[in-house]
């Protein structure tokens, strides 16, 4: 009975990791960019509920954005796969800046750093970042 | 007694032909709905249910073997009694699936199944590795109690599993009004998917839609609104362990940061609870969007 049940769960696994490659091969997924500022904004707010973005500073391969509400809440929006995830900055989160490119880790188990091209923004933001932490 | 087999293990071939044909459908139409890593994910999180399935599966059985002899009556192995049985057991299953988004303990469990940013067929096979912890089978017990078998009751509660895997999809638009009027179909599993405030909490069914409108949890999808699926707080990760355990972990810290009066409410209260009031639930984000959109507050 093991044996049949083994057998089960080897052919489960073949044919698992066969759809997700087929799904590869067959560009599924797309390749998500955000459009301009107001782009920016919308998912934003269904990112997070009632989040209404004053400044946005985007990045300019627009995989990414930063936003800032007129409380001072700043939101990182980044692609994550063929969808967006948004996470209000705190003063726990890693920020590098490297002239135009600003680096963000939000510190959450699993999430990459995120680099964004900003150009002159960076700057801009990375100081804003660093008020947030000294709030 | 019949010797009944486990009717999921035979779905499980259609289960991957049908998730290809929706995703030659996708490519055709829109390929943001499958996302490869977002796929194995899913599948990997359905391979792990089987294998915890195959340990805790027994114990569970055993669990209900044990209910069934303080049984109030003996219902017969008839045809009335299958219907019957498969009738109470998709009521039993409203009442878990209501309850697993309404106390974190079962949410930490259940948001397995909901974590995707996508919905499509792959997502109905994102299974919990979990529900033995939580232990979401009590909810079936009352069936033994009654006097339906367990054997009975596991094999529908199969059928019932696998009724629940075609509508995850975006591919099907609506049925007749009869149809959606009675059943749970992709319209209404879209909704109970979704993230949008005005569809949080709503549309537990597994099988048929009634329970919902005779409980007061139906919402119907609106035409004009782009669904958007996942959790509240999105993941952000296809890490397959932190995926599986992410919600468990964060009743732990919650349970030990929390003041002493506060550590039960942090397992029992609706997910997003805190103490302070500082996190958002699905009631708060109801209440902002009804003062926003200007609609009476409920």
């Amino acid at each position: 009975m093991i044996w049949i049940d083994l057998a089960k769960l080897g052919a489960s696994l073949i044919a698992i990791i066969g759809v997700a490659w087929l799904a590869g091969r067959m560009g599924l997924g797309g390749d998500l960019r955000i459009r301009d500022a107001d782009h920016a904004k919308v998912l934003a707010n269904e990112a997070i509920y009632g989040f209404e973005a004053t400044e946005v500073a985007l990045d300019r391969a627009g995989v990414g954005a930063l936003l800032k509400d007129a409380q001072g809440n700043q939101m990182l929006l980044r692609r994550h796969g063929a969808a967006w995830v948004g996470r209000l900055l705190d003063p726990a989160m890693e920020t590098r800046l490297d002239q135009g490119f600003l680096t963000i880790s939000t510190g959450e188990p699993g999430a990459e750093k995120v680099t964004l091209n900003l150009g002159e923004a960076a700057q801009i933001w990375a100081a804003g970042m660093r008020r947030l932490v000294r709030a | 007694m019949p010797e009944l087999p486990n009717p999921v293990d035979y779905a499980v071939p259609a289960f991957i032909l049908l998730i290809l044909v929706e995703m030659v459908w996708a490519r055709r139409n829109a390929p943001e709905k499958y996302e490869p890593k977002d796929t194995l994910s899913s599948l990997s999180f359905g391979l792990g249910n089987s294998v915890v399935g195959l340990f805790a599966g027994g114990a569970i059985f055993a669990s209900m073997l044990w209910v069934y002899q303080f049984r109030l009556a003996t219902i017969p192995w008839t045809w009335w009694a299958w219907i019957a049985c498969f009738v109470l057991d998709d009521l039993a299953y409203y009442w878990f699936h209501r309850t697993a988004h309404r106390v974190r303990w079962f949410w930490a469990s259940h948001v397995n199944h909901h974590s995707s940013q996508h919905y499509n067929l792959s997502t109905a096979l994102r299974q919990t590795w979990t529900g033995w912890l939580a232990l979401s089978f009590i909810f079936r017990l009352p069936l033994m109690l009654v006097g339906f078998h367990p054997l009975m009751v596991a094999f529908c509660g199969g059928l019932n599993l696998i009724y629940q895997f075609w509508f995850h999809t975006e591919a099907i638009k609506r049925f007749p009004r009869w149809f959606e009027a009675v059943m749970n179909t992709p319209s209404h599993h879209r909704v109970h998917h979704a993230t949008n405030p005005r569809y949080l909490d709503s549309n537990y069914a597994g099988v048929f839609i009634i329970w919902d409108r005779m409980f007061g949890s139906f919402v119907a999808e609106v035409d004009d609104e782009p669904i958007r699926y996942g959790i509240v707080k999105q993941l952000g990760t296809f890490n397959l362990l932190y995926s599986v355990f992410h919600e468990w972990i964060g009743i732990a810290k919650d349970v030990w940061n929390a003041p002493w009066k506060h550590k039960l409410s942090y397992m029992i209260r609706e997910p997003g609870w805190s103490h302070d009031g500082s996190r958002d639930t699905s009631d708060t984000i109801k209440a902002r969007w009804r003062e926003r959109e200007g609609l009476p507050v409920e």
